[in-house]
C-alpha cells in the first residue's frame, strides 16, 4: 500500500531523522500557527515557507518530488473550496486556501517522513497526550496493513464471484452481501485481537510498550527547534502583507 | 468530512481544540474505566477495522457507490467512550499518514466526528435500543452522528469565513442527507447480521422506557446542529439581531473571538498580537490540562 512510503522514509538518517520527536512535534505546530495567521495574500512568505520546507526535505534526504505528490492529496479538497471563493469574487482567499492547506500538509508530510511511528508516538506522551489513547493509534497502525489486506482479498474474492454485476436486480442483494462482508470482517478482527493480546501478554505485555533506547533532548534538538520556529516567524514578519487579522 | 489546515480561522480552530481536549481527556479515562487491559489491542484493531471496512463498497445508484463511516458500529459494539477514543485515534492516523485533515484542524474534526459524533450515534440507542423501536433506533444513530459531524463541519467552515454561496450549502445538505440515510441503512444490516453471528458482540442498552428524556435529547441534538449552522450561514441576521438588542458592540468578540480575551495589549502589530494571543490560549490549555491530570493522578494514588 501506498503509505508504506512514508514508513520507509522515517527510517533514513539524517540531521532531521536524528532529532528528538518532541523538538519536531514543537516545531510542526508552531509552522503550522504561523502559516494558520499568516494573512491572504501574503504570496511572497507563501514561497519562502515553501523554500523553508524543500530545504528540510532536502536536508533530510527525502525524495523532494515525492514529498510534493504525497501532500497534494489535500488540493482536490482545497480546489473545491477554492472555486467557490473564485465564484465569489475572492480571488486573494482563493489562492490563500490552496497555499495553507498544501504548505500545512507537505510540514507534517516532512515531519511524519523523517520521524518512526513509535518514536513520535512516544514523544507525544511525553508532551501530555495520554498513553491509553497512543496506545490504541499504535495497535490501530500496526494492523492497519495487515486488516486492509484481509479486506482486499474478500473484496477480490467477492468480485469472483460476480458482485460485480451491475443488473439492477442484485443491487438489493449487494447491500445485504457488503453487510456480510463488513461482519465477517468484524469478526475475524475481532478474534485476531484477542489472539494478539494472548500473544503479547505471554511476552510480557503490561500496557506499556517500551523503546529500547530512550531520546534525549540535546543542544542539537534546542538549535533545531529554535531555526525552525525563527525562520518562518522572520519569513511571516519580512514577506507577510502586514495590517489584517488573518479570518 | 475531514476539514485540512489552512480553512478554520484561529478563533475557530482554536476553541475546537479547547473544548476538544477536556472531552477526549473525559473520553478516555472512562474507557481505561471499563475496558480492561486485555482489550487494549481490541480497540486498535477495531479502528484498524473501521479503516478496512471502507473498502467494501456498496451500490448507492447508478454507477455509484458508497461505504461505511462507522462511527455507529463502533458505538453499538464498543461503547460510547471507547467508541469516541477509537474514533479519536483513526481521525489523528488519518491526519499524520494519510494527510486526511489538518493536524491544527485536529481538534475540531475530532470534535464532529469522534465526540459529538459518537454521542449521537449513542443517545438513541440508548434508549430505544432494547425495545420494538431497536431498529429504528439503529438506524437513526447512524443516520444521526453522519449529520451531527457534517454539520459542525459545515458550521465551522462558515464561522471562518470560508465563502459558500446558499446554493452550495443547501446541495451539500442535501447530499449529507443521503450519506445520513445510507449510513443508516447499512450500520442496521451491519448489527442484524453480527446479532446472528455472536448477539455477545453487541452492548446491551438501557432498558427501554424512558421516552420523553431520549426525545428530548435527541431534538437538542438536531436542534443544536441545525441551529449552529443557520447561524452561520447568516451572521448578518445574527448582527442585526444583536444591534436591535443593543449589544452590536460585543457580538462579533462573543460569537467569533472566545479566546480573543487573551490579547496581550502592548505588542502593536496587528498578526503578532493575535499569533501570541493563539499561542497563549494553546500554552494556557495545555497547562490546564497537565496540571488537572497531575492532580487527577494524584487523588487516585492517595
Amino acid at each position: 500500500m501506498h503509505h508504506v512510503v512514508l514508513d520507509r522514509w522515517s527510517r533514513g538518517r539524517s540531521f532531521l531523522h536524528h532529532r528528538d520527536a518532541r523538538a519536531k512535534v514543537l516545531a510542526l505546530l508552531a509552522f503550522l500557527i504561523i502559516v494558520a495567521t499568516t494573512p491572504p495574500g501574503s504570496n511572497a512568505a507563501a514561497a519562502g515557507y515553501g523554500a523553508f520546507l524543500l530545504a528540510a526535505a532536502l536536508l533530510a534526504g527525502l525524495p523532494a518530488g515525492g514529498v510534493l505528490w504525497r501532500g497534494a492529496v489535500v488540493l482536490p479538497f482545497s480546489a473545491a473550496f477554492a472555486a467557490m471563493s473564485l465564484f465569489a469574487g475572492d480571488n486573494i482567499r482563493a489562492i490563500a486556501l490552496l497555499e495553507k492547506s498544501y504548505l500545512s500538509a507537505l510540514a507534517v508530510v516532512i515531519v511524519v517522513g523523517t520521524t518512526p511511528m513509535p518514536e513520535l508516538l512516544r514523544g507525544l506522551e511525553s508532551l501530555g497526550v495520554p498513553r491509553f489513547l497512543l496506545l490504541v493509534v499504535q495497535f490501530l497502525y500496526r494492523y492497519l496493513f495487515v486488516i486492509s489486506e484481509q479486506a482486499q482479498h474478500m473484496r477480490v474474492a467477492a468480485g469472483a464471484r460476480g458482485t460485480a454485476s451491475t443488473l439492477a436486480v442484485f443491487r438489493r442483494w449487494r447491500l445485504r452481501a457488503a453487510a456480510g462482508a463488513i461482519s465477517v470482517l468484524f469478526a475475524r478482527s475481532y478474534s485476531r485481537a484477542e489472539g494478539i493480546y494472548r500473544a503479547m501478554a505471554a511476552r510480557g505485555f503490561r500496557g506499556h510498550i517500551s523503546l529500547l533506547a530512550a531520546k534525549r533532548f540535546r543542544w542539537q534538538d534546542v538549535a533545531f527547534l529554535v531555526a525552525s520556529v525563527v525562520v518562518p516567524a522572520a519569513v511571516r514578519i519580512a514577506l507577510g502583507a502586514g495590517g489584517g487579522w488573518p479570518r | 468530512m475531514h476539514i485540512p489546515d489552512g480553512f478554520l480561522s484561529t478563533s475557530v480552530w482554536a476553541t475546537m481544540s479547547a473544548a476538544t481536549v477536556p472531552s477526549v481527556a473525559y473520553m478516555v479515562r472512562r474507557a481505561q474505566r471499563e475496558v480492561e487491559e486485555a482489550r487494549v489491542p481490541l480497540l486498535g484493531v477495531m479502528g484498524a477495522f473501521v479503516f478496512a471496512a471502507q473498502m467494501i463498497n456498496f451500490p448507492v445508484g447508478i454507477g455509484t457507490t458508497g461505504h461505511l463511516i462507522g462511527s455507529a458500529v463502533l458505538a453499538y459494539t464498543l461503547g460510547p467512550a471507547a467508541a469516541s477514543v477509537v474514533m479519536t485515534a483513526i481521525l489523528a492516523i488519518q491526519a499524520l499518514v494519510f494527510q486526511d485533515g489538518g493536524l491544527l484542524a485536529l481538534g475540531a474534526n475530532v470534535f464532529n466526528m469522534a465526540v459529538a459524533g459518537v454521542l449521537a450515534a449513542y443517545l438513541p440507542y440508548h434508549y430505544w435500543g432494547a425495545g420494538r423501536w431497536r431498529k429504528a433506533a439503529i438506524f437513526s444513530g447512524a443516520a444521526l452522528s453522519v449529520l451531527t459531524g457534517a454539520l459542525l463541519a459545515l458550521a465551522q467552515l462558515r464561522f471562518s469565513g470560508v465563502a459558500m454561496p446558499g446554493a452550495v450549502v443547501w446541495v451539500s445538505l442535501g447530499l449529507f442527507t443521503v450519506n445520513a440515510l445510507l449510513e443508516g441503512g447499512i450500520t442496521l444490516a451491519v448489527m442484524q447480521s453480527l446479532e446472528a453471528l455472536n448477539p455477545g458482540w453487541l452492548r446491551k442498552p438501557a432498558a427501554s422506557g424512558r421516552t420523553a428524556m431520549g426525545v428530548l435529547l435527541t431534538a437538542a441534538v438536531l436542534l443544536v446542529g441545525a441551529g449552529v449552522l443557520f447561524a452561520a450561514s447568516d451572521p448578518d441576521g445574527i448582527e442585526k439581531l444583536a444591534e436591535n438588542l443593543g449589544i452590536a458592540s460585543h457580538a462579533r468578540t462573543l460569537l467569533e473571538t472566545p479566546l480573543g480575551g487573551y490579547e496581550i495589549q502592548y505588542l502593536s502589530s496587528g498578526w503578532l498580537r493575535k499569533a501570541t494571543a493563539g499561542l497563549a490560549g494553546l500554552a494556557l490549555i495545555y497547562g490546564a490540562c497537565v496540571v488537572f491530570g497531575k492532580l487527577i493522578a494524584r487523588r487516585r494514588s492517595a
